[in-house]
């Protein structure tokens, strides 16, 4: 029983010391990520007016092009809420659902295999459909539920601000540039001078869930009439 | 919205089987190591119920881990989940102590029937025969690793739910405690059944040395439930209403109520009870009190699973 014992102790023991030495490893990898590693100058947003938006749905439709999105899922949706007010003065209010490339995204922290992950270059959260075995367990954990498995390519798929399609040539995102109304306002959060931080500064914005701490950068400009939400 | 199909319902049934295996695998390997320690000793290899609990626990992790494997979109990519980890993905870190606790299972099951397999060893395979003297001899260690994965491998059934923090049924801290637990309790009830269907004495000391761990067992899963529900009730808005709904008249307030509290739960507690004062034990008790408690845990697994993914605010 003695003998027994003092095994146990060791073998707990050494169960211990590995785990301590893989968190200190861990805490001097989490070390050096937070020093220098000169910050990227670029973290694209975007901004949806929901002034400005009239529902057509030419962002959809831009964006299955661009980006070849079969039938039967989206990486963008428009969400109508509404009718408020009597006729003939009824409005409606438009809301843009897609990826809100959250800072603090859950999609990027669940995945087991790192497909899911951050572009350090332009703050993109982007999928690497290589390493993406399709466990769903980014879908699951993403609270604005606009990930979906891709039918074809059985990986997981959502907006990526074009960042394959069209960033790469240095055009606008598919939705962006289809805009009727100019409703979509896209750009580096980090230039003062872009047209994306300018609008920010001009009109009060709001950000969905932001309670869940995912530090989201879809910006939306509310509507002015429609309902006052609670 | 229908019980099984609905908008934002992203894991499924299969996802419930697997997170009740792994508890259960969990559990039975848990009981068997009690019952050697404390009961059997040298002994135990002897044990149907050991016995029974050697053969599950293996197979349900198996089983677990092909539904889990089954279930991805792309089940030839399992490799990858292998080869490339995420150490902030509880996904990944589960599938670690997966690995980790079949290996150390297979060791802990050779030293525990080492005498048996070395019977039917022969003189034949003597590397074999070194590793499992080797093995034996640090039964001590490979014991008190098994017991602390087995207790990640059941708590982490509930980590894997908990870290959904769009969900506030599912993001609640009591989550990974009671499904530890229930694990448990069904590894018990799977020993139990698989001991008497191997011919093992219903009125055996092993039957009453996990009755008697199954009792408080169940009132600490009782206590628990009543804790989650109780916090996610009283912390008002999106969870409670969460809860409410969860608990209400609909087709899982019923497998809830029925189900989880009355047969898996009540009923076996009152068969313990009723037994511990009875002198004797019948196969048919046995075999009853334990499918009603499996029943009860694997009720509980998709209750929560279905009724969580339905709070998507
Ligand atoms: S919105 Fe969803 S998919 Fe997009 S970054 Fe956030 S959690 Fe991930
Ligand atoms: S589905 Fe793919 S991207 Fe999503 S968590 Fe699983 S492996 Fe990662
Ligand atoms: S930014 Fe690109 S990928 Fe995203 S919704 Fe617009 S068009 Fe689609």
């Amino acid at each position: 029983m003695q003998v027994s014992k003092r095994q146990f102790l060791k073998g707990v023991g050494a169960l211990l010391t590995g785990v301590s030495v893989y968190g200190a490893t861990r805490t001097l990898q989490a070390d050096s990520l937070l020093q220098p590693e000169p910050e990227s100058e670029t973290k694209y947003a975007m901004v949806h007016d929901e002034n400005a938006c009239i529902g057509c749905n030419a962002c959809v439709q831009a964006c299955r092009e661009a980006n070849q999105i079969p039938e039967g899922v989206t990486r963008v949706k428009i969400e109508r809420k509404g009718p408020f007010g009597e006729y003939p003065n009824q409005s409606y209010r438009f809301s843009r659902v897609s990826c809100q490339h959250c800072e603090a995204a859950p999609c990027v922290r669940v995945c087991p295999t790192g497909a899911a992950y951050i572009d350090k270059e332009t703050g993109i959260v982007a999928v690497n459909g290589d390493r993406c075995v399709g466990c769903q367990y980014c879908i699951a954990a993403c609270p604005y539920q606009v990930r979906y498995i891709h039918p074809e390519t059985r990986t997981a798929d959502k907006c990526d601000f074009c960042q394959k399609t069209r960033l790469a040539q240095g055009l606008q995102p598919a939705c962006v540039e289809a805009c009727p109304t100019k409703a979509l306002t896209f750009g580096n959060l980090k230039d003062p001078e872009s047209e994306l931080v300018k609008l920010l500064k001009a009109k009060p914005s709001y950000r969905a869930k932001v309670d869940l701490g995912t530090r989201p950068k879809l910006f939306h400009i509310q509507t002015i009439d429609g309902e006052i939400m609670l | 919205m229908s019980a099984f199909h609905f908008e934002g319902l992203v894991w499924h049934w299969p996802i419930a089987i697997y997170l009740f295996l792994a508890g259960l695998s969990a559990g039975a390997v848990f009981f068997a190591i009690m019952l050697k320690h404390f009961k059997l000793f040298h002994e135990a290899w002897h044990s149907p119920f050991v016995q029974a609990a050697a053969i599950i626990a293996p197979i349900a992790v198996f089983g677990g881990l092909g539904i889990l494997v089954f279930d991805l979109t792309r089940p030839l990519d399992f490799w990858k989940i292998l080869v490339f980890y995420n150490t902030s993905s509880v996904m990944s870190m589960g599938v670690l102590v997966l690995m980790a606790y079949q290996v150390v299972l297979f060791a802990w099951i050779a030293c525990v029937f080492h005498v048996r397999i070395g019977q039917l060893l022969g003189n034949r395979l003597a590397i074999v025969r070194r590793l499992l003297n080797w093995l034996v001899l640090q039964e001590a260690a490979i014991t008190g690793i098994l017991v602390i994965l087995a207790i990640s491998l059941g708590a982490y059934t509930g980590f894997l739910l908990s870290a959904l923090i769009g969900f506030p049924l599912l993001n609640n801290p009591v989550l990974p405690l009671l499904f530890l637990i229930s694990g448990l309790s069904s590894g018990a009830a799977a020993t139990l059944l698989g001991g008497v269907l191997l011919r093992g004495n219903p009125n055996g000391v092993e039957v009453r040395f996990i009755h008697g761990i199954e009792i408080p067992l169940i009132l600490v899963e009782i206590g628990l439930l009543f804790t989650f529900f109780a916090g996610l009730i009283l912390s008002g808005g999106q969870s409670q209403v969460a809860a409410l709904n969860a608990l209400g008249f609909g087709f899982w307030g019923w497998i809830f109520w029925a189900g989880v509290i009355g047969i898996g739960l009540t009923l076996p507690l009152a068969f313990n009870l009723w037994m511990k004062v009875s002198a004797d034990r019948k196969f048919a008790y046995v075999a009853v009190t334990a499918s009603f408690s499996l029943l009860g845990v694997f009720l509980l697994r998709n209750f929560i699973l279905y009724t969580g993914q339905m709070t998507g605010t």
